[in-house]
């Protein structure tokens, strides 16, 4: 497999904050990578960084070989969609998808436009005086209709209404299929784009601690619901981690479990299901702030 | 293992990639040409009215000396400033702007530099040919100046110089100060007007203590009317050189 992305003990300090903590992780061609963590935990600050837009503290960054910093062969092949983008003064979307064309070589007019319309974006107002929406929409179109190799957004829905981020979604995968690319979505939504990501990367304040194929992390814990007598017998000894209860009832959620365990819980009565990428998610980053807090 | 096939080898040269910026930049012309000239030809409507109503009051007999006064308009002094702001402008909001779609900041700058250039020289062109039908048309039939004050200079090529640099001065300083803002914020435009303040209150200190002001004047007087503002190019090109390498080094933070 080939990597557009290698980033090896990455380092990002501020003057007061450590953003990005010795990171090292790579990025496979032709995915689409969710970059998850919550707020502040880093995600806009590593897209910086591999986008060239900011200087790394220590560490390196290679993108498709190169460092990125102040290099056009490659920054000519990256697009980068930011959560506020601010656009030239007096701009309207018209000069923006007038102007795209000239910095993306493989931007597709025709698709821009059947874009616009779906959105419904009005191309000869203002960019000042559009909603919150109609801003984000501008970056969705520009992202999605530069098909650059290697596409950046960074929270690009802020303000969209549900089906407005339905049509993004619905879009980027139908669009990638035929375009193959590297896609890198950074979003607390988890949920929404779970079926888009084929890798997941979460961060937590400054370093990764889940860098995996979203599929195979989606099986490394399962969700047991029985009588609390049943379900604490069956767990005892195993990694757990969530457990909820009501009553009689218990719900505990466990690592990974082998096909042969996951008959011996049916057996024992209990009823099993998958974790959704989200609640996976959230679990292991409070696992990861009590080990912070352990080890502080 | 690093070469992938989806990265496009583009055929794109530094020049094409700088001259995308400046036609970024051009995009939407009403905020950097439509608006100042019609601003100007406001200014230009307003003088004429206010001409009129002085040669009214005045009455007829005195009409060659009437608006002698007005060869010190400062009508046209409202366009620098505006293309200062223009360079703010064009840097400090179009920059992170030009980031995301891939453009380096060298490039920016460059492409940037090259707009401002060509706009220097469009509005310099502009006003030198309004000053000589100007001074043609004896101040437009009325006695009027609006375009060719006399701080500018005589005849069509040494107004041209004169606007031409005065222009490139005021876009270049307003992009440095623009720099500044990009990469430090207010903290650093502060302490560059302080630095800028206290370095003119030290040169100035100096030729006081060492009485040394008629040596200054000096300067100006040897190198004339046209060279005084010729060397005003040394100012544009420190400040033309800084904002680049203070560009360089710089973070789109929003």
């Amino acid at each position: 497999m080939t990597d557009v992305i290698q980033v090896t003990g990455l380092t990002k300090r501020f003057a007061s904050l450590e953003a990005v903590k010795d990171v090292t992780f790579s990025v496979g061609e032709n995915k689409i990578y969710g970059l998850l963590g919550r707020n502040g935990a880093g995600k806009t600050t590593i897209m910086q960084l591999l986008t060239g837009q900011d200087f790394a503290t220590s560490g390196s960054i290679k993108v498709f070989g190169e460092s990125p910093v102040e290099n056009a062969s490659v920054l000519q092949n990256i697009s980068f969609i930011k959560e506020s983008q601010r656009y030239p003064e007096d701009f309207k979307p018209k000069h923006v998808f007038r102007s795209a064309p000239w910095f993306f070589a493989n931007w597709d007019a025709e698709f821009a436009d059947r874009l616009i319309e779906q959105f419904r974006l009005p191309l000869d107002r203002k960019i000042k005086k559009l909603s919150r929406g109609q801003l984000s929409s501008i970056g969705v179109i520009v992202g999605l209709a530069s098909r650059a190799p290697l596409t950046f957004f960074d929270e690009p829905y802020l303000g969209l209404d549900a089906v407005a981020r339905q049509l993004f979604y619905d879009t980027l995968l139908a669009d990638y299929a035929e375009h193959p690319r590297t896609v890198i979505l950074s979003t607390h939504l988890i949920d929404e784009v779970a079926n888009l990501l084929e890798h997941v990367i979460v961060i937590d304040e400054g370093r990764i601690i889940i860098d995996q194929d979203a599929d195979s992390l989606r099986s490394t814990a399962t969700n047991l619901v029985g009588t609390t007598k049943a379900v604490e017998s069956f767990v005892a000894g195993r990694e757990i981690m969530h457990r909820d209860g009501i009553g009689g009832l218990a719900s505990v959620t466990v690592a990974g479990l082998s096909p042969q365990e996951k008959q011996q819980a049916t057996a024992a009565g209990l009823e099993l299901s998958a974790v959704s990428l989200q609640q996976l998610i959230v679990r292991r980053t409070n696992t990861s702030e009590k080990e912070f807090e352990q080890s502080a | 293992m690093t070469t992938t096939d989806t990265i496009v080898s583009r055929p794109s040269t530094p020049t094409s990639r700088i001259l995308a910026v400046t036609k970024l930049h051009l995009a939407n012309p009403w905020t950097i040409i439509t608006l100042p000239w019609m601003i100007l030809g406001i200014i230009f409507a307003a003088s004429v009215v206010v001409w009129l109503l002085i040669h009214a009051a005045a009455g007829p007999q005195s009409f060659g000396e009437t608006l002698e006064g007005t060869q010190w308009s400062g009508g046209l002094n409202y366009i620098f400033v505006y293309m200062m702001v223009v360079a703010v402008q064009a840097i400090s909001i179009t920059f992170p702007f030009a980031l995301g779609y891939g453009v380096t900041r060298r490039d920016f700058y460059l492409g940037s530099a090259v707009t401002f250039v060509g706009l220097s020289a469009m509005y310099s062109l502009g006003l030198a040919i309004l000053a000589e039908i100007e001074v043609a048309t004896n101040g437009w039939g009325l006695g009027g100046t609006m375009f060719a004050p006399i701080y500018f200079g005589e005849g069509f090529f040494q107004r041209l110089f004169i606007f031409f640099v005065t222009h490139l001065f005021f876009f270049f300083v307003g992009s440095v100060f623009a720099s500044i803002w990009v990469r430090w914020k207010a903290t650093g435009v502060t302490a560059a007007i302080l630095a800028l303040g206290l370095l003119l209150l030290g040169v100035g200190a100096i030729l006081t203590l060492t009485e040394n002001w008629p040596a200054f004047g000096g300067f100006f007087v040897h190198f004339g009317f046209v060279g005084s503002y010729a060397w005003s190019l040394v100012l544009t090109v420190l400040a033309g050189l800084a904002g680049f390498f203070i560009l360089r080094r710089a973070t789109p933070k929003s």
